[in-house]
């Protein structure tokens, strides 16, 4: 539930910083979820992987993302495709389908983790919302990053985690996904004089 | 300059590993068996195929971007340095896509799509140019969110399949997913189809998923451009291909083909009017190619051995004849360092070999005959006559209209007077690039106007996956 109102929050945020620590306190909340799951079914590699969780979204991401915005100066997300309390009513909207799209799979799961397939499909969207609804390119980015959390507790808390090697997998695409996105802003800055997305208009039909 | 010259031999050799490996893989899944190494890669009928494909192109992809990038590099476009990141990044993409189509594991799978797609990235945005930048930048947020819906498919997949073969890594497998695909549960596998559809679906070009695809193709390096229509294209059809004939046993009654229909031909619909008004002959090449996944994707929503077979036909051909424009379409940039078609004549006679290519090349996505797309349009439109004969003649309303569109554009460019000559090229670039051009007209001409026995004995068993009759006509 924790996850959900961190979600919620960096949707009503304009600072970019701040969306980067709530992307992080998002990223521990998943980190206790899945340590919780581990001890519940005795699972051993879902420690590792919420180590992996804290290591790696917690600190290293929001690190490099804290870099990017302080050497590109942006501080403040000015201009909102779409204002804040209309997007807190979507991203509601949103948690109404997750709900009654799980449904019909809902008891397949596991009596503790019911809910959960619901809660990630519901932050995945939100997520998704958040990529079209801003402008700047370091939060859309950190809405990639939501959606990759709410992947994550899908596969751990739903289905008890994807085996190891899958999830080692994973987390190092999400990392090298960081890195080249942080590239990427650099060149776009160096290009265009801005992260503002808007201004990549230049190739329309 | 030594480097370069080690770095040309160095990607030289791996194209003729390459091929020495596709060639060892192929011919032994073609005597009957699959073969595995470990258990983690094995390779079917249906991966032989892909390999088949993917190696060939890549090769010589390879050999055209020895050339290609070597004329930059003598230009001064581009530093040493530079270049040899793009052969890294380059071998990286092909290894990743290799991997892919070989995997017998549904999340492994998706990993190294994610690192096909991630090197790509940085190749779409390799020149740095503002509307490299931009297009590689769309391409980043469009296929990340394609690749984050697909592993959320793939996780609601494990989630129904944990159910029936327990937590760990059998759940995961290709193979024991076919063996246990009736008892899945439908309701999961119908809503990690449809994530699994939009997110691959990104991956393959369909429309409306389909805006980052022009955008990359136009502006990434030439033998890249190639490579995203030849393979990574592909093997978004793959992933989808698996999915589909997993759900298939799993659903019955029809719930797979006609969402695959409906994108089909929206893709050729959407692209065929596109294509009427392109300025620019590699937006052009692009919008074909969303267009040829379109027609794969109608094949594969019909259905039955008939269609089946039509849509991998298809890509097969398509993946040799689209990347044969694109080497071409390369040699002509390279030369006049614009892409605007109106401003250029006459190429046939300017340069005989690649305004030749570029005219077979457009005859065979024309869908002319006797090229093999031709072949394999008509079996797709024979198959869907059978079951919606008015879609049938919306389908080959477009296919003409697609068909006028390049040829008439293309025609433009080869035809006429001859142009004086912009930038001369070096024999260095020339040698690659015509070996390249040479080699896959060789393919087409060899695979795509009569069948040899060795693809007949991948191919029936490929078609086989998806159903359990099967006649090739």
């Amino acid at each position: 539930m924790l996850l959900l109102v961190t979600t919620f929050a960096i949707v009503s945020q304009r600072r970019l910083s701040a969306c980067v620590d709530l992307f992080a306190l998002q990223s521990v909340f998943l980190a206790l979820t899945a340590a919780v799951v581990a001890f519940l079914t005795g699972i051993d590699h879902i420690y590792v992987a919420a180590l992996l969780t804290i290591l790696i979204k917690a600190i290293i991401i929001p690190l490099i993302l804290k870099r990017v915005i302080e050497r590109l100066n942006v501080t403040r997300e000015l201009v909102l495709n779409i204002n804040i309390p209309a997007s807190l009513i979507i991203s509601g909207a949103l948690v109404i389908l997750a709900l009654s799209v799980t449904q019909p799979i809902k008891e397949l799961g596991f009596l503790l983790t019911k809910d959960s397939l619901a809660i990630a499909l519901a932050i995945i969207l939100i997520g998704f919302f958040t990529m079209i609804s801003r402008r700047k390119a370091v939060t859309q980015v950190v809405g990639f990053l939501v959606v990759e959390n709410g992947i994550f507790l899908g596969a751990t808390a739903a289905a008890y985690g994807m085996p190891l090697i899958v999830e080692l997998g994973v987390f190092f695409d999400v990392l090298v996904a960081g890195l080249i996105i942080g590239i990427y802003t650099h060149r776009l800055k160096d290009a265009f004089d801005s992260v503002d997305v808007s201004k990549l208009t230049g190739m329309k039909e | 300059m030594p480097t370069q010259r080690a770095l040309e031999r160095l990607q030289c050799l791996l194209a003729v590993v390459l091929w020495g490996a596709m060639a060892a893989v192929v011919s032994g899944v073609a005597s009957g068996s699959d073969v595995s190494i470990g258990i983690l890669l094995r390779t079917d009928p249906l991966s032989a195929l892909m390999d088949l494909m993917l190696a060939f192109v890549g090769g010589t992809g390879l050999v055209y971007a020895v050339g290609y990038m070597g004329e930059k590099l003598v230009r001064g476009d581009l530093k040493l340095k530079h270049y040899g990141r793009f052969f890294f990044f380059f071998d990286f993409f092909l290894f990743a896509i290799l991997l892919t189509v070989n995997l017998d594991n549904i999340a492994l799978m998706w990993i190294s799509i994610e690192g096909s797609t991630l090197s790509a990235a940085l190749l779409v945005g390799f020149e740095r140019t503002k509307n490299a930048l931009e297009a590689g930048w769309k391409y980043i947020i469009l296929s990340f969110i394609g690749i984050a819906l697909s592993l959320f498919g793939t996780v609601l997949v494990y989630y129904a399949s944990e159910q029936v073969l327990g937590v760990g890594m059998e759940a995961l497998s290709w193979k024991a997913l076919y063996r246990v695909s009736p008892d899945l549960n439908p309701a999961a596998l119908k809503l990690a189809f449809i994530f699994i559809l939009t997110g691959y679906g990104t991956k393959a070009g369909l429309a409306p998923m389909h805006t980052w695809l022009p955008d990359a193709h136009a502006e990434a390096p030439t033998p890249v451009s190639a490579m995203l229509s030849g393979l990574m294209l592909n093997v978004g059809l793959y992933a989808l291909l698996r999915f589909k004939s997993i759900t298939d046993q799993t659903i019955s009654g029809g719930f797979t083909g006609p969402l695959m229909l409906g994108f089909g031909l929206l893709s050729l619909i959407v692209a065929a009017f596109f294509m009427l008004i392109q300025q620019d002959y590699k937006r052009l090449l692009a919008y074909s190619s969303i267009e040829h996944v379109g027609i794969a994707m109608v094949g594969f929503g019909v259905g039955g051995p008939v269609g089946i077979f039509g849509g991998l036909f298809h890509m097969l051909n398509h993946s040799l004849v689209k990347s044969t424009a694109f080497y071409a379409a390369g040699i002509v940039l390279l030369k006049h360092r614009h892409k605007i078609m109106e401003r250029i004549t006459g190429l046939l006679r300017q340069m005989p070999l690649a305004g030749l290519s570029l005219l077979l090349a457009a005859m065979g996505l024309a869908g002319m005959p006797p090229s093999g797309l031709f072949v394999s349009e008509v079996l797709i439109a024979t198959s869907s006559y059978a079951r919606y004969p008015m879609l049938t003649y919306l389908f080959l309303a477009f296919l003409i209209l697609a068909f006028g569109a390049v040829i008439y554009h293309i025609s433009g460019m080869v035809l006429g007077g001859p142009m004086a000559p912009d930038a001369p090229l070096n024999d260095r670039t020339l040698r690659f690039t015509t070996t390249a051009l040479l080699i896959n007209l060789a393919a087409i001409f060899y695979g795509g106007l009569y069948m040899p026995n060795f693809l007949r004995a991948i191919f029936i068993p490929a078609t086989g996956l998806f159903g359990p009759r099967i006649e090739i006509p």
